[in-house]
Formats: structure tokens, sequence, C-alpha cells
């Protein structure tokens, strides 16, 4: 029981251990040749240099913000787009229609058709990365707006609140929570958007240093490269959860309550 | 009763028309080839038809081998590891972190390993499906009803046969939504690997379209790229229903 208990507090670093170890021992038994598999050590030295010189620390800086620049304000403008569907059934649906034609569409196919518009600059980013990130938070929040319970707004309806006040203090609060999931999602968009414009953009940000790195076969540069990205999404996650706290944490204590 | 929501869509119709109208007059007020207005797309896609549809039979096909390389392959693995919880909790924190890594990242790497055929392209789709399938999949059967674990119990049901007949069909509402995840990530990935490992396909044609000023056809090429999504999503939800009509009535009962 002690071992299963100590085995659930540290999985996280037990699991990163192995995966390094697994990846220790491909390397140490040569099953993938060293140039394109480079050790532990040299990946981790690869990102010691470039963080040393200050290439990594400005892409990264461009990159992350850029990201969540675009995640804040498609989250702000995706719940904007709800809160209209949910005042007027009309626009609603065109906006429903207007979704269902863009939400297919990659950012990647997005960038070559924007650069002569927008340039390569930050109207470019700002394009690509609302038109594919405003999805899921406009979704989620037309679905919760629109399934606030009865017994929430009639009651809002008894003490006397206006058309105005319901959706304020009433059906936008009890929509949080499902916005915020959407919000989540969108995070992990906004940085694969952000990624890939940087590579067919190509002029800077940790996406653009990728493609460099790895076309120049500087193999441990691209996976020290990865690492930073798989970071950066953690970071945007935690950054989402601490905003959902901040907005939502009447919600989350509730739920814990209740457990 | 059935009048009125018809009502409604006509009128809502009416938004996106006006978007197209306002593009219109748009493009006209600058009159740049690069800024083309939706009649002049209109006549692309007309001029292009052929070659998009052939394009985006590349693109769709690769998609539609990755993904279904990583069905094969990670409803399976999702089931086992829910099923030996020590293993799944070990590998979770993983799990996690290769979701929070955007597919599109493993482009270059991947170029590096296998170059830029058919098979790079199919192994970058196939990851980047991997990923919601898996996840979807192990959530689905390690958070099971307790009764059903009894129902295997009661019914002396090995291991394996747990697995491929109580776990597997009860995890299929999941899998199902994390199917529908993963399809959209393959087409996206599919389109974004084809623009920087470029062969064939609709993203070498939306680069080519850029590289001759073409935005005209461009844009004509997402249209394709949105009908494809559109049409795709309305087959899941279809199948969903058929197949999974058990699991709706269920939850319409409540």
């Amino acid at each position: 029981m002690m071992a299963i208990h100590a085995l659930h507090r540290f999985r996280g670093a037990i699991s990163i251990l192995i995966v390094m170890g697994v990846w220790q021992i491909v390397f140490l038994f040569g099953l993938a040749p060293e140039k394109y598999f480079p050790s532990i050590f040299t990946v981790a030295a690869s990102f010691a240099d470039m963080l040393q010189n200050g290439d990594l620390a400005k892409a990264e800086f461009l990159t992350f913000t850029r990201a969540l620049i675009g995640l804040v304000a498609a989250a702000l403008l995706g719940i904007l787009l709800a809160i209209i569907s949910d005042l007027s059934p009309v626009l609603g649906r065109g906006i429903r229609y207007i979704s269902d034609i863009l939400q297919p569409i990659p950012p990647a196919a997005l960038v070559p058709m924007a650069i002569f518009a927008l340039g390569l600059g930050y109207k470019l980013y700002a394009f690509v990365i609302i038109l594919v990130t405003v999805w899921p938070p406009y979704m989620n929040g037309v679905a919760a707006l629109s399934s606030v319970s009865p017994v929430q707004v009639n009651t809002g309806r008894m003490f006397g609140c206006s058309r105005w006040d319901l959706l304020w203090r009433i059906k936008l609060p009890a929509a949080m929570p499902e916005i915020f999931t959407g919000i989540r999602y969108a995070a992990t968009i906004s940085l694969i958007a952000v990624i890939v414009s940087e590579m067919l953009a190509g002029r800077d940000g940790i996406g653009f240093m990728i493609f460099k790195k790895a076309f120049a076969l500087r193999t441990a540069d691209v996976f020290a490269l990865m690492f930073v990205v798989a970071v950066s999404g953690v970071m945007l996650n935690g950054f989402t959860n601490m905003l959902r706290r901040f907005v939502t944490g009447w919600h989350i204590r509730m739920m814990e309550r209740t457990e | 009763m059935n009048w009125r929501p018809s009502r409604i869509d006509l009128l809502g119709l009416l938004v996106p028309l006006g978007l197209i109208v306002l593009w219109q007059l748009l493009s006209l007020h600058l009159a740049s080839p690069l800024f083309p207005g939706p009649m002049k797309v209109a006549f692309a896609i007309v001029n292009n038809f052929n070659v998009i549809v052939k394009e985006i039979g590349h693109t769709l096909l690769r998609a539609a081998f990755g993904f279904a390389l990583a069905a094969v392959l990670m409803i399976p693995l999702g089931v086992v590891l829910g099923r030996i919880p020590v293993i799944g909790r070990l590998l979770e924190p993983i799990m996690d972190m290769l979701a929070t890594l955007p597919p599109p990242a493993i482009i270059p790497l991947v170029m590096l390993f296998a170059g830029t055929g058919d098979w790079a392209k199919i192994v970058i789709i196939a990851y980047a499906a991997a990923v919601p399938m898996l996840m979807n999949t192990y959530e689905a059967s390690h958070s099971i009803h307790p009764m059903l674990n009894r129902v295997a119990k009661s019914l002396q049901l090995s291991r394996l046969e747990t697995m491929l007949y109580i776990d597997l069909p009860s995890s299929l509402p999941m899998i199902a939504t994390g199917a529908r995840l993963a399809i959209a990530s393959s087409l996206l990935v599919s389109v974004t690997s084809e623009m920087l490992l470029a062969t064939n396909g609709i993203g070498v044609y939306l680069q080519r379209s850029q590289e001759y000023f073409r935005i005209d056809a461009g844009i004509a090429g997402l249209f394709f790229i949105s009908l494809a999504g559109l049409l795709i999503n309305a087959a899941m939800a279809k199948l969903e229903r058929r197949w999974l009509f058990w699991h709706y009535r269920e939850t319409s009962a409540d």
C-alpha cells in the first residue's frame, strides 16, 4: 500500500526518469544512429548553449507572447460571439454557418494566402491565431449559455434582473466553467498555430528556429527546442488554469466539496 | 412547429451572405490582385476544379492512412493501460506532456529520420491522431463503472476477455470523441506536413498558388479543405448515431 502511495506521488518524476532511461539505453546500444538520436547529455548541452547565446530566450519570448496574446484575444472574441448568439438566434445561426465553414481550415493553409495581404509582422500572427483559436471558446460558450438551468434564470427574474443583468450576473458566470474547458483546448491550438506560422513565414520565433536547425542537421538542437515547445505548452496550460481559478474559483471549490 | 426554426436558418444565412457582399465591395474598392473578391474565387473554383480535387485526394488519403494506423495501435493500448493501472499511472504524465507538444513541431524531426516521402507524412499524421485517441481511450477504460467490473468478475472473465467484452464497448462513446478530435488533427497535420515537406497534395497546391500570386486559386483550395472537413464531420456524426445508438438512448432517457 505504501509503495503504491509513493508511486502515485512521484509518478511524474518516475515517468520522466523512465523516458530518459529508455532514451539513454537506445542511445548506448546504438539502436539508432547517433546523428539522428543524440544522447540526453548532448541535448542538454545544446540546450545550455542556445540558452547562453540568447537566441533561445529571444525566440521563446516571441513565440510565447504571440501565443498568449492570440489566445486571450481569441477567447474574448469567442465569448463575445457566444453572447451575441445567445441574445439573437438569427445572428447566432449566422455565426454558426461561418464557424462551420472556417473551422476545418488548418492554420498552415491560411498562412500563404494571408502573407501578401498582411505581411510578415504581428498582423499575420494575429489573423491566423485568432481565426483558428476562436472556435472552441465560442462553441462551448454557446452550448453553456443555452443550457443554464431555468431555475437559475427564473430566480434572477424573480429578483427583478434586467435582460442585461441576467446575462452578466447569472448566465455568463454559470457558463464560465464550460467556456474555460474550451479555452484550455484553444491554448493548445494557439501554440500550434504560432509554431506553424513561424515555420512557414520563416523569419523568427521557435518554429522558425526548429526548422532552421533541422535543415542544418543539428538534431540535438531540434530535440532541445521540442522540449522548449512542450514546456511552453505546459506554461500556457498553467496560465489558463490560473485564470480559471481566478474567474471560476467558486465552481472549483464547489466541485471539491462534493467529492 | 417545423417552420419556425427554418425561418431562423434562412435569416441566419443573411450573415454569411452579408459578409460575402462586404468582401466583394472591399475587393472592388482595393482592386488588388492580392485581395481577390468572391467572384474571382468562384471563377477560380470552376477553373481549378480538377486539379484541386486530385490534390485534395492525396491529402485525404494520407490523412486516412495515418488516422487508421493510430486507431489500430492506440485503442488497444489505451484499453490495456486502463486495465493495468500501474503502467497507466506511470505513463500518464508522459501522455500529458506529449499532449502539450504541438504535432506540427515534430515535422522537422521526422523529416530527419524518415525523409519527406509518403511514409514520413503518415508517421507524423499517425502521431498527431494517436495522442487524442490514446488519451480518450485510456481515460474511458480506467474510469469504468464499478458495476461493470463486478459483472466481469461474476462471469469469471479473464483479463483479456474483460478488456475485449467490457472495457472496449463501454469506452466506445469516449473513443468516438477522441476519434473526432483525431480526425480534425490528422487533416490539419496532413496539410501542414505537405506545406513543409513538399511533394504533392492540397498543401503544395496552396503554396504554388502563393508563389504564382494566384491568391484566388489559393482561396478556392481553402474552400475545398473546408468542404472536405464539413463532409467528414457530418459522416462521422451519422456513423456515431448509428453505431452508438445505445449510448444516446441511455443519455436521452435520463
